[in-house]
């Protein structure tokens, strides 16, 4: 007998409890107090462009490769790759953020691919969040090499992993991108990997409670 | 420890990249013989010195990359993106 389908869309991170469904996904509500934490935030819209480098859409995307820029919308534009971009941007809106790419005749070929569900999105903050990377990958995160925005794929764990700085408030952030079924592993190898200085999950909508 | 600096990502540890083998040119099939193709296929140089290697940047840029490496040394005096690519 068929296994009736879900409309609840599931990270591939388990979330820590409590859970409940906000728009459509089943996420955790838990809030940390530490001052270094860890989040999934799977949810957030992922589309992903591809175009000729030198093309018009690079131009409009307004981003090279290795870097990131904050639109006044909000949405996240990740230079990935050469001629790579990543579009992260608020829950649901992804079919709004693929429709806003324009692709004008004789640009070449280009392709826009929602990949909401496809990747795990983590995001890591906290000011010992480059201590934490560190154990785990061999790129220089230090202000002079990696200042904020600034995006890179490389190995993180022996996991390809996209990681994009975008620091939340004056404290060190990254968002670290991966194909869907090793997030639950970068996930679990981060938490092992913050320990030491005391890493905590927190919810995807959760903001981190102040200590008082 | 070789570093590769990558075209596009910059200097970047070997682990990240896939050797693909020496750089030679593809002879043209319609006209090279079965003994050319046998050698384009099979036959390697394998020198004690600088060689020109192809290289993928599996965990970075994705590209392929063109390496001028020292063997013995494993420094590495350039590195382009292969085929020309921009």
């Amino acid at each position: 007998m068929p296994e009736a389908l879900s409309p609840l869309a599931r990270s591939a991170v388990r979330p820590p409890g409590p859970t409940q469904v906000m728009g459509g996904w089943e996420v955790s509500t838990r809030v940390s107090t530490s001052s270094l934490w860890l989040a999934d935030v799977s949810p957030l819209a992922k589309v992903l462009v591809r175009a000729e480098p030198g093309a018009g859409v690079a131009a409009r995307l307004g981003v090279g490769h290795g870097r990131a820029r904050r639109r006044a919308d909000g949405v996240l534009v990740v230079g990935s790759g050469p001629g790579e971009w990543l579009l992260v941007g608020p829950p649901g809106s992804a079919s709004l953020l693929a429709g806003e790419v324009e692709v004008e005749r004789g640009e070449g070929f280009a392709s826009v691919v929602d990949l909401t569900h496809g990747r795990a999105l983590l995001r890591l903050t906290g000011p010992t969040a480059p201590m934490v990377l560190a154990k785990l990958c061999p790129v220089d995160l230090s202000d002079r090499v990696s200042p904020n925005l600034v995006a890179f794929r490389s190995f993180l764990a022996n996991l390809a992993t996209d990681v994009v700085r975008d620091d939340l408030d004056g404290s060190r952030s990254y968002l670290l991108h991966c194909e869907r079924p090793s997030g639950q592993y970068l996930y679990d190898v981060l938490i092992d990997a913050g320990a030491e200085w005391g890493i905590e999950p927190t919810g995807v909508f959760a903001p981190p409670a102040k200590e008082t | 420890m070789i570093l590769i600096p990558c075209p596009h990502c910059g200097p970047r540890n070997a682990s990240e990249f896939a050797w693909k083998g020496e750089h030679r040119p593809r002879p043209d099939p319609a006209r090279a013989s079965p003994a050319e193709w046998r050698s384009y296929l099979y036959h390697r140089a394998n020198p004690c010195g600088w060689t020109t290697e192809v290289w993928f940047h599996r965990a970075g840029c994705r590209r392929y990359v063109t390496v001028e490496r020292h063997t013995l040394t494993n420094e590495v005096r350039r590195a382009v993106p292969a085929g020309g690519e921009r």
